[in-house]
């Protein structure tokens, strides 16, 4: 049913640009592919990209950055499924309009994907997939999320420098939470400091008291703490409760308003980093919030900015690359020269040689119940 | 390495083994009646928070109100379970299907469909993720001792886990409808030969068990601060160990071995880490039943 639907709007959209097209000739249209789920168990992650790259389309139509081009955003859905990944993939590189793509949103399905893209030439940018290897297929692959290569030293600095010397690591026992605690380790001793202990938890364990008493033993200046906001809320409860008045820095996944909720009083105090900051009062974040937020009846979180800054680079890349004249080679090229693109969740380059983006993070701290930017 | 942290860790194993035996306990008691795994007690667990989580969002009553409504939900929700999974299966009153092994296997499915359903429709209505619990509920409350760090919620389980284990052997060694449950796990026809309602007794503690499986829910669900539909599964698989290794139908037997599941995690981190706990958990389980097949506590002739 639902795809039937799909369909109709598709079939729709088109005859509406062959009716555009034909009323203006000189009008000339070209298009970004975009592969996301827009069903299955990651269906509302999707529905966020589009929501946000509609807006953003909208908004360079109307800007006029491009006299005589209409940009159109072609959506198709990957169910969260590599190979319908593929199968996107193979589509979006036979459609000739088609200048780049963006998507999909796991690195699994993204990768799959990405195989067909690096073959057939086309310039893919993930708004999510954090997969060290996914920017290592080919020079065709770009993405708009920092790894944990960049955000573990990034906290390691940051504790570092606010004095502290011997820190205790936590993490969780998975491919994530065992690279976030590696990198942040190595940038803590490449800084100077000491790691006392090393805990990495099961998935799944709701009961942090015994890795709390074995830290409590060390005494370790502060706590790194890699885990997803459910587990990262649990293990903040129960150290306030164990009585242990270390500072915990933790990764941008404990960014959740839900993280405080579940947390309440115990979040108070927790370092940690942001790629976006919902509360922001920088003129163009708070426009981008608001103009979401009166289209979709919701506030944006950092995944649908993300999304929102992927499209506004590959837009950017297309103007760069000449618009109208545009080939798949030179918005490649002129993505691959992003600088200091100003956006909204920071400021993105991509490295020249390994094409990995360099975000600044916002530095976050919780007090009485609500993030708070910090220096 | 044996100082006060040490102390301190038994302490964290002892407050884990007793959720597990929590767990136990309703379990192991639904076990020896009808000799059957009964695998939705996890979502009775579970069952039994949420009710309690609901009436605290919705009229925020005093706990013991809350335990009250998390008890009435348990009842009710082993009633269902009872008249749906299990009572299908006992329509055949001949000698050969009540020993029939195919008739057991098949109730420990349909135990284990409805735990499934019951979850994924939990998970439809509340999201899988986990709730938000009103602070104030939390049991999670600092109690300092010496240089010991205990939560009042760690108090209310082992206070908890006393009364229940005492209250049952009351129920059970003192009561005319633990006679007959006690008479029923030991001999079901011979029970319904001697004028013993048989269905009656299996109906009052399928309710029984899962009383006890919804408190220790809801109690565990505000210690740990984490109430959500899967919840059920991790202390359902530890309390089934433990009831393997004490011996399958002893009490008793399955809520010491809860204990010496929780302290072999706590002392496995603190030695190790916490990831090898859950294996050292199971390696006890595997030796267990190596050196005593019939559990450490098994062997008598009477279940219950």
């Amino acid at each position: 049913m639902i795809k039937l639907k799909h369909c109709k709007t598709l079939l729709a959209s088109v005859c509406l640009t062959l009716l555009t097209a034909g009323a203006s000739a000189q009008n000339k249209t070209i298009a970004i592919g975009y592969q996301l789920p827009l069903s299955g168990e990651n269906a509302q992650y999707g529905m966020l990209f589009r929501n946000s790259a509609t807006l953003a389309l909208d908004d360079f139509n109307k800007s006029g950055k491009l006299p005589g081009v209409t940009v159109q955003i072609k959506f198709e859905d990957s169910k969260s499924d590599a190979k319908e990944g593929v199968n996107i993939a193979r589509k979006f590189s036979d459609d000739s309009s088609i200048l780049a793509v963006i998507g999909d949103f796991n690195s699994t399905v993204s990768m799959a994907a990405g195989q067909v893209y690096a073959q057939t030439k086309v310039a893919q940018l993930s708004q999510t997939a954090s997969h060290p290897d996914f920017v290592k297929i080919s020079e065709y692959q770009f993405r708009n999320i920092n790894t944990q290569a960049y955000e573990g030293p990034l906290i390691a600095n940051w504790a570092h420098g606010n004095g502290v010397k011997k820190v205790a690591v936590v993490a969780i026992q998975n491919d994530w939470g065992q690279s976030a605690a590696n990198n942040f380790i190595n940038g803590f001793k490449a800084a100077g400091g000491t790691v006392t202990d090393v805990e990495y938890f099961n998935p799944g364990t709701r009961d942090f008291r015994s890795i709390l008493t074995k830290i409590g033993r060390s005494q370790p200046e502060a706590i790194f703490l890699g885990a997803f906001y459910e587990d990262g809320s649990a293990f903040l409860q129960q150290k306030l409760q164990m009585g242990l008045k270390q500072n915990v820095y933790a990764t941008s996944s404990l960014y959740e308003k839900k993280m405080i909720e579940l947390a309440g009083p115990a979040a108070n105090g927790l370092y940690l980093t942001s790629t976006f900051l919902v509360e922001s009062t920088e003129p163009h974040i708070a426009s981008y919030v608001k103009a979401y937020e009166a289209r979709y009846g919701a506030k944006p979180q950092q995944f649908a900015a993300q999304a929102f800054d992927a499209t506004n680079i590959m837009l950017n890349a297309i103007v760069a690359a000449g618009g109208a004249n545009a080939t798949r080679a030179k918005v490649r090229d002129a993505l691959a020269a992003t600088k200091n693109f100003p956006g909204v969740t920071g400021t993105t380059s991509f490295d020249q040689a390994t094409r990995e983006p360099i975000k600044l993070l916002t530095k976050l701290q919780v007090t009485d119940g609500k993030f708070v930017s910090v220096k | 390495m044996f100082d006060i942290f040490f102390v301190q860790q038994l302490v964290n194993g002892l407050s884990i083994g007793l959720i597990y035996a929590l767990v136990a306990i309703g379990f192991t008691l639904i076990f020896g009646v009808l000799n059957v795994v009964n695998f939705a007690h996890g979502e009775i667990y579970m069952i039994g928070s949420f009710a309690g989580l609901m009436a605290i969002t919705t009229f925020a009553p005093p706990l013991f109100v809350v335990i009250l409504i998390a008890l009435a939900a348990g009842a009710l929700a082993g009633f269902g379970l009872e008249r749906l999974a299990f009572r299908p299966f006992r329509r055949f009153r001949d000698e050969a299907s009540l020993k029939s092994k195919a008739i057991r296997e098949a109730t420990l499915l349909s135990s284990l469909a409805v735990s499934i359903i019951v979850r994924e429709i939990a998970e439809k209505i509340f999201g899988s993720n986990m709730q938000s619990i009103p602070q104030d509920y939390l049991l999670l409350k600092p109690i300092q001792i010496g240089s010991l760090s205990f939560a009042d919620g760690q108090f209310l389980i082992f206070g908890l886990s006393i009364v229940m284990l005492g209250g049952l052997q009351w129920l059970l060694k003192r009561t005319r409808i633990g006679l007959s449950i006690r008479a029923v796990a030991n001999n079901p026809m011979g029970a319904a030969y001697v004028g013993i309602n048989t269905e009656r007794t299996i109906i009052a503690t399928f309710v029984i068990g899962s009383t006890l499986g919804a408190i220790a829910g809801l109690i565990v669900g505000l210690y740990q601060g984490a109430i959500f539909p899967a919840m059920g599964f991790v202390p359902g698989v530890k309390a089934f160990v433990a009831m393997v290794m004490g011996g399958l139908s002893s009490i008793g037997g399955a809520v010491v071995c809860a204990l010496i599941l929780g302290m072999a995690e706590a002392i496995t981190t603190s030695f190790f880490a916490q990831g090898w706990g859950d294996l050292v958990a199971y390696l006890f389980l595997v030796i267990t039943l190596i050196f005593f097949p019939t559990g450490l506590f098994g062997g008598g002739r009477e279940r219950v």
